[in-house]
């Protein structure tokens, strides 16, 4: 109560007159200021408001365990994850996985295939798998994010464990989910997409798989990320249908589903941070906003 | 539809009859006709009819046509115009129309009518014609004031034309056609100067600046412009401004006809009503009469006329005023308003002449219509001098008259004229003068109030003159010859010639007036009855009538007054040497008028002369003798008459009078008089006086017919043809008719104005009269405030009185309050004395209580007392009883207790000494008890305190123990958190190890595969090949499951030591690993056999039994385990006979594991041992291919040397025991 008493008493209006995000930055600093982190208060804060971006790789890095709760022990813990990073790198480095000149996102597969215990044999190296292909994908988006490598690597190795061991069971299940949304926002975009075939050719892959890493530049990907890695997979619905509903126009003068494709999996840069925005309040009203107070 | 109309054409004859009854029916039928029929069929008939016949009833129905029949009468009288012969008749019936004024008239200005008018003006040359146009248009041009400003310049090219043929006759008409045409310019002039001053004086300038136009103007035009005033539009207006519709919008005809006749000098012309044609005529009276006086003292003059008048008007000259005044308005009705002015007016006129005599002009109708208009007003500023001059000008003429002839005026009239019979006996008389001189006036109304009877007159008047116009000639070249002296001298001269017959003439010519004015007194007394008695009065005669009521007396001595001014001597002195021509012959012909009533009332000839009198007196404004009395001619009298006014005008009147019946050469004198008096004479004026003299020739003639030849006449006179003549004077009957009838309209135009004006008058007497009533209600509210004040006075003495009275009440009443207050105060003080000594009482009654309580007190206690000794009396006595008793026992039990005491003496005595011990020791241990109990309940204390304490501290412990638990657990979190990095640390590292190991594998298998005979050895050869597929096999399975390999190939790198049962990772479980290792490594101790015997033997054999078999060899039954074997042989055979060089490192790697996972800290040779091992292994090898038979032996006994055969391997035994004793705990 004192910190309440002591926040600012006009926080209650500011989200009435329009203004978001001013109470947040506060109230995720006093989140943060506890010493055993609360995660599930984290990634609550994580789901009802956009993180402020200063703060973003930390809270990612907290829920994604790769900083324990206790602040004590984050250099040690880092040092460790750094060792690791060292360590798995020079590995490759010597068995001439990789080089000086690889690019990151490749060895960031090869370290993740290591870990994972996938990594062939040098002499048996294929082309990259569609898993890979995500993974890759992931990696570029995630290497525009964060600069620090050791945290690229580790953002992106524990997004895609925990996105694959959390959500991986009803990844399967999203787009019927969408078309179930898309029915009741505008059944006949819904219609129309199914008449013309599209609906089954929709990236669903790129969409769901790879979390739009590489459809969204990546301001308007991180707030998206944000819900994904509080815990969220259902924003990911929302966001395509929400990217269905703005080009809709778009979407009902085609109906070649390749170029319904095509587009799509190629959206224009221009206007997605309204998308997400809107795709975010969408999923609020329907899904509902995760209730545990700050 | 054709029938009926031809039928009603023929009607049209019938409009003549005589019969009244049936007249009316055919009027009402065409009119019907008309109504109905939109054509112009009948409508042109009717002109055609009225042109031939000029037939009054068919241009009276054509003077009320309705609108849609305008146009055809427009157009047929413009197609008439058209025509020579018909062109006079139809300026006769468009003057008809015109002066009609129907609602439609403007409309003519659209019509080519009116061009045609003005074309015929501008081209004919028929006189007759040109000046009934004139007239047409002079009547018309009011109605069409904006109308006409497109032929504005037609209109004064008619003008210029017509001035010029004035001057020039280029028809060599007659004298008498211009004296009538002169008269229509002028008329023409004067509409034109008042409506469109700016263009009409530039339209001269431009014209007459010409010089073949000069004598024009210096004949024609510039006396015309002596008779006009500058007109204000001149200066304030605009050549544009004055065409301007809306100048035009607020004025009605009649205003605009006054309009232009304000702008005239001329009195024929000019309006009476507004002062400005009266102003300036008596200006010139007055400048005439006493110039200093005009000069000097019309300001002191007008002001004090004014001051006093305006001051004395409201007080002074209401109080006669006002008595009458409520009679008048309490009658209400129209006469009587119309007599109430008239009546009041001489009334007070009359007081005024003999009080102040100045003032009485402010009490003129104009003065109280002033009060309510304001224009009238203004006009009436400038006023009040010159009607006063007026004034006395005419009262001094009339002065003479009344006074000479004073009972022969009153009483003629007196009796027939019903007067306000209110007025008072002094106006009475002055009344009746103005009744005659009015009676004179208006004749002229009454003739037209009774149209019935006067239209046929004239007309048969002249039909018959123009019958008789043949015996006339002589008398009609005389009147030409008489209006040409007027313009030059030589007719006088001709005249002079003439004189004898002149006197003749001039005689008749008497009579004729005196039978005029005869007929004209008649005509006056029936003009009382007529309604429009008083407005005519108003409008006409409102100059005239001032003169005529003032009083005998006033005039006199306004005579008087005259009389003894020096100035005005001096002045009048000087006038009368201009006029001192003939004052003597003036004076009796202006006064004529009045004498002739009285000398020829019974003159025969009634019936011929009327029509003659009717004409002249209709033609003017004034009649020709009264009407003359203020005009110019009479001024000039006046001025001669003037300095002696009184007196040569009382003195001279017989003489002139007798002067005048001989009629000497009147009418001479009379032009000359008119020569030298007027520079400039009006045309009206002339042509009043053609008219006059005509109608005098008439009479003349008419008396003369019986008595000359007619032969010898007209030759006499050298006249034209007798057909000449007719024509002539019928032309003349024309003309002068046209004139008249153009009079007429002025005059109803004027009558028009009247009504407006009375109206005006009616209001502002009814405003006064509401004034004076307003003021009767403040008057009586005065006295009712005075009532009141008075009431107020009682009332405030009455109060004083009351406070008085008041007053000693309140005196009286205090000094009993103040008596009251005092004895009230003694009884207080009484009162206070009483009380106190009530206090005393009750004092001491309390004393005398407490004293009674004290005693009762004491009787209490006695009686208690009394109570206590009784009972201790009781019991005393009880106790002596008890005491008796007693004693005597006592005696009884001393006797008994020297019995006892005998007896005890008898028994022991020691049975007390040990009782008494027995009571000490009891006694003793009773209070060691109790120390002992006080000690333990001091220990309980303590101890309980001690039991609090530590609960306390067990409850801090606890919390201490849980906040230790919490921090336990938030230290185990994070220890688990760090460990799961370190874990996953571990884990990315093994997972390193393992990728390196298979790149190592692979590498391994490259290089076999390379060189796969480099090392192997002669006997090995052929295995090589057999051990090349396992191994590849082997390295297949690892590839194939990852499981399988991170089991199989730390099995592998352990059973390669031979020790790989008792590895901690736990995962060599499979059947290959712990079960299949055993055999290498009891294969290997064979060769350390020897030692056996040098460890201790016995006991641990048969404990080692149980792993041998536990670990040996119950796999090598099973396919696998022998096939295990073989390959581990195989291996470990080709790890023997591999290069050296990898496998230390290998082995070191194993043991390093080994040492790291699961060798005890303790074991401080496994660097040495590691060497050791490896070549022991070496050894073994070796030995086992040497000691190939021992081997079976030593299978059993190597179980149990394994813990101690040798040094270098003690670590394995001990690992084996390890391995034993836990086998066999387990």
């Amino acid at each position: 109560m004192a910190e309440d008493l002591q926040r600012n008493f006009r926080s209650a209006y500011y989200e009435k007159v329009g203004f978001r995000g001013v109470e947040e930055k506060k109230s995720l600093e006093i989140l943060l200021k506890d010493n055993p982190l609360d995660v599930e208060k984290l990634s609550t804060f994580s789901q009802r408001f956009p993180l402020p971006s200063m703060y973003r790789m930390h809270v990612w890095k907290v829920l994604l365990g790769i900083l324990p709760p206790h602040t004590d022990s984050h250099p040690l813990v880092a040092r460790y994850r750094q060792e690791q990073y060292e360590d798995v790198r020079e590995a490759l480095k010597a068995m001439r996985f990789v080089h000086a000149a690889t690019p990151y996102t490749e060895l960031y597969l090869r370290m993740h295939q290591l870990e994972n215990q996938k990594l062939m044999r040098r002499s048996e190296l294929t082309q990259p798998g569609e898993e890979d292909e995500d993974f890759l994908a992931i990696a570029r988006a995630m290497e525009e994010i964060v600069d620090d490598p050791v945290d690229c690597y580790w953002l992106i190795r524990c997004f895609v464990n925990q996105f694959n061991h959390k959500f991986g069971d009803s990844i399967p299940h999203l787009p019927k989910s969408l078309e179930h949304f898309l029915s009741q926002e505008d059944s006949r975009l819904l219609a129309h997409l199914k008449t013309s075939g599209s609906l089954v050719l929709l990236p669903y892959s790129l969409w769901f798989r790879r979390c739009f890493a590489g459809s969204l530049p990546e301001s308007s990907l991180q707030r998206v990320w944000d819900k994904v890695i509080s815990g969220s997979c259902k924003i990911l619905v929302f966001i395509a249908l929400e990217i269905l509903l703005s080009y809709k126009i778009m979407l009902m003068g085609t109906s070649r589903p390749e170029a319904v494709a095509k587009f799509l999996s190629n959206l224009p840069q221009e206007n997605t941070d309204a998308i997400v925005t809107k795709a975010i309040d969408l999923w609020h009203k329907y899904c509902g906003t995760p209730m545990h107070s700050v | 539809m054709a029938r009926e109309q031809l039928n009603v054409g023929d009607l049209l004859p019938l409009l003549e009859t005589a019969d009244l009854q049936q007249l009316d029916e055919i009027k009402g039928l065409i009119n019907e006709h008309l109504s109905t029929e939109r054509g112009s069929m009948l409508l042109n008939g009717l002109v055609d009819y009225v042109l031939e016949t000029n037939s009054t009833q068919a241009m009276h129905i054509l003077c009320s046509v309705r609108e849609p029949h305008d146009k055809h009468l427009f157009d047929k009288m413009n197609e008439c115009m058209a025509r020579q012969a018909c062109r006079l008749p139809t300026l006769n019936l468009l003057g008809q129309v015109v002066r009609k004024q129907p609602s439609w008239i403007h409309k003519i200005a659209r019509y080519p009518l009116l061009l045609s008018l003005l074309k015929c003006l501008k081209t004919d040359t028929d006189v007759v014609v040109l000046i009934t146009g004139v007239l047409v248009l002079v009547t018309l041009l009011p109605m069409i004031p904006q109308a006409g400003k497109q032929h504005l310049y037609e209109f004064f090219d008619v003008f210029g034309r017509l001035a010029a043929w004035n001057l020039r006759n280029p028809g060599h008409v007659s004298e008498v056609y211009l004296i009538h045409l002169h008269a229509s310019v002028y008329s023409l002039f004067h509409r034109l100067y008042g409506m469109y001053p700016c263009n009409f004086i530039s339209y001269l300038r431009s014209h007459y600046s010409m010089k073949e136009n000069m004598d024009t103007f210096e004949e024609v035009v510039k006396p015309m412009l002596e008779h006009v005033r500058i007109h204000p539009e001149l200066v304030t207006g605009t050549k544009d401004h004055e065409l301007d519709p809306t100048r035009w919008k607020r004025f009605e005809i009649h205003d605009i006809v006054i309009e232009c006749a304000k702008v005239s000098l001329d009195p024929r012309e000019a309006s009476c009503e507004e002062g400005y044609s009266t102003l300036p005529e008596h200006f010139c009276g007055q400048l005439h009469l006493r110039p200093p006086d005009c000069t000097a003292s019309p300001y002191t003059d007008f002001l004090s006329s004014y001051g006093s008048s305006s001051s004395t008007q409201f007080s002074t000259p209401r109080q006669p005023v006002l008595p009458p005044l409520p009679l008048t308005s309490l009658s209400g009705t129209q006469p009587a308003y119309r007599s109430s002015p008239s009546s009041r007016r001489p009334n007070s006129s009359c007081e005024f002449n003999s009080i102040y005599g100045i003032k009485d002009t402010l009490w003129s109708p104009s003065s109280q219509c002033g009060m309510a208009t304001p224009p009238s007003s203004r006009g009436m500023s400038p006023n009040p001098e010159l009607s006063q001059s007026a004034f006395h000008l005419s009262g001094r003429f009339h002065s003479t008259p009344a006074g000479g002839k004073g009972t022969p005026c009153s009483s003629t009239p007196a009796a027939s004229s019903p007067p306000p019979s209110l007025t008072e006996e002094l106006p009475s008389g002055s009344l009746h003068h103005s009744t005659t001189s009015l009676t004179c006036k208006d004749g002229r109304p009454i003739d037209s109030s009774k149209p019935p009877l006067l239209r046929q007159e004239p007309i048969r008047e002249l039909e018959k003159a123009g019958g008789e116009v043949t015996n006339h000639r002589d008398s009609a070249t005389e009147t030409v010859s008489m209006t040409l002296t007027e313009l030059s001298v030589y007719m006088k001269e001709q005249e002079q010639l003439r004189m004898g017959k002149e006197r003749e003439e001039a005689a008749i010519t008497e009579e004729l007036l005196q039978l005029t004015e005869e007929k004209r007194d008649p005509g006056g007394l029936r003009g009382f009855d007529s309604p429009f008695f008083h407005t005519t009065e108003t409008l006409t005669g409102a100059q005239q009538k001032p003169p005529s009521t003032s009083t005998q007396s006033s005039l006199l001595r306004e005579a008087n007054n005259a009389v003894s001014t020096p100035d005005k001597t001096d002045t009048q002195v000087g006038h009368r040497g201009m006029g001192s021509r003939g004052p003597s012959q003036e004076q009796p012909w202006s006064f004529q008028p009045v004498f002739t009533p009285i000398q020829d009332p019974a003159l025969g000839h009634v019936r011929h002369s009327p029509a003659a009198d009717e004409e002249a007196l209709k033609y003017n404004l004034l009649s020709p003798s009264p009407c003359k009395a203020p005009s110019l001619p009479y001024e000039a009298l006046f001025d001669l008459a003037l300095p002696r006014a009184a007196s040569l005008c009382l003195g001279h009147r017989t003489s002139e009078v007798l002067e005048r019946v001989t009629g000497e050469s009147r009418l001479v004198d009379v032009k000359e008089a008119e020569d030298h008096a007027t520079t400039s004479v009006s045309p009206l004026e002339v042509l009043d006086r053609l008219v006059q003299q005509g109608s005098d020739a008439h009479d003349k003639v008419l008396k003369r017919l019986p008595l000359p030849s007619k032969s010898a006449d007209w030759t006499h006179f050298g006249g034209s043809a007798p057909l000449d003549e007719l024509q002539t004077l019928r032309s003349q009957l024309l003309l002068l008719h046209n004139q008249l009838l153009y009079e007429r309209y002025k005059r109803e135009q004027h009558a028009v104005r009247n009504r407006r004006l009375l109206r005006r008058i009616i209001n502002a007497t009814s405003l006064e009269e509401q004034n004076n009533a307003m003021k009767d209600q403040l008057n009586l509210q005065n006295v009712d405030i005075m009532s009141l004040r008075e009431s107020l006075q009682v009332e405030q003495q009455r109060y004083r009185q009351l406070w008085d009275d008041r007053e000693t009440m309140v005196t009286r009443l205090h000094s009993q309050i103040r008596q009251l207050q005092q004895s009230r105060d003694d009884y207080y003080t009484k009162n206070q004395e009483l009380q106190s000594k009530l206090l005393e009482c009750q004092k001491r009654m309390g004393e005398m209580e407490a004293d009674l309580q004290r005693a009762n007190n004491k009787v209490c206690h006695t009686g208690h007392q009394l109570n206590q000794l009784t009972a201790k009396l009781s019991t005393s006595e009880s106790t002596q009883q008890q005491l008796s008793f007693l004693s005597k026992q006592l005696l009884l039990l001393g006797e008994a207790h020297k019995l006892c005491v005998q007896e005890l003496h008898q028994a022991s005595p020691d049975i007390t000494k040990e009782v008494q011990m027995l009571q000490m020791s009891y006694g003793k241990e009773v209070e060691r008890l109790k120390q002992n109990l006080l000690l333990q309940g001091q220990k309980l204390d303590a101890a309980q305190q001690r039991v609090a304490e530590l609960e306390t501290q067990l409850s801090k412990k606890e919390h201490l123990i849980a906040e230790q638990k919490k921090f336990l657990e938030d230290v185990k979190c994070q220890a688990k958190e760090e460990l799961q990095a370190s874990d996953s640390r571990y884990h990315a590292q093994r997972c390193i190890t393992q990728v390196l190991q298979t790149e190592l594998l692979q590498l391994y298998s490259r290089l076999e595969i390379e060189a796969p005979t480099t090392t192997a050895s002669a006997s090995s050869a052929g295995n090589t090949k057999e051990r090349c597929g396992p191994a590849e096999t082997s390295v297949r399975v690892l590839d194939g499951s990852v499981k399988a390999v991170s089991k199989v190939a730390p099995a592998l790198s352990q059973s390669l030591h031979g020790n790989g049962s008792i590895s901690s990772s736990g995962q060599a479980k499979s059947v290959n690993g712990s079960h299949s290792t055993p055999p290498p490594v009891l294969v290997e101790p064979p060769p350390l056999r020897p030692h056996v015997p040098l460890g201790p033997p016995g006991p641990p054999a048969p404990s080692a039994a149980a792993p041998l078999t536990v670990g040996s060899y119950p796999s090598a039954k099973s396919f696998l385990g022998m096939r295990a074997r073989e390959l581990f042989r195989n291996k470990s055979e080709s790890q023997c006979d591999e290069d050296e060089v990898l496998r230390p490192q290998l082995t070191g790697l194993s043991q390093g594991l080994k040492t790291e996972l699961c060798v005890e800290p303790a074991v401080k040779t496994v660097p040495g041992s590691g060497s050791g091992s490896g070549s022991a292994l070496a050894v073994a090898a070796k030995a086992a291919q040497t000691h190939g038979l021992q081997r079976a032996a030593s299978r059993g006994e190597g179980g149990g040397a394994c813990g101690t055969p040798a040094r270098p391997r003690q670590q394995q035994l001990r690992i084996m025991d390890y391995n034993e004793t836990h086998q066999e705990h387990s």
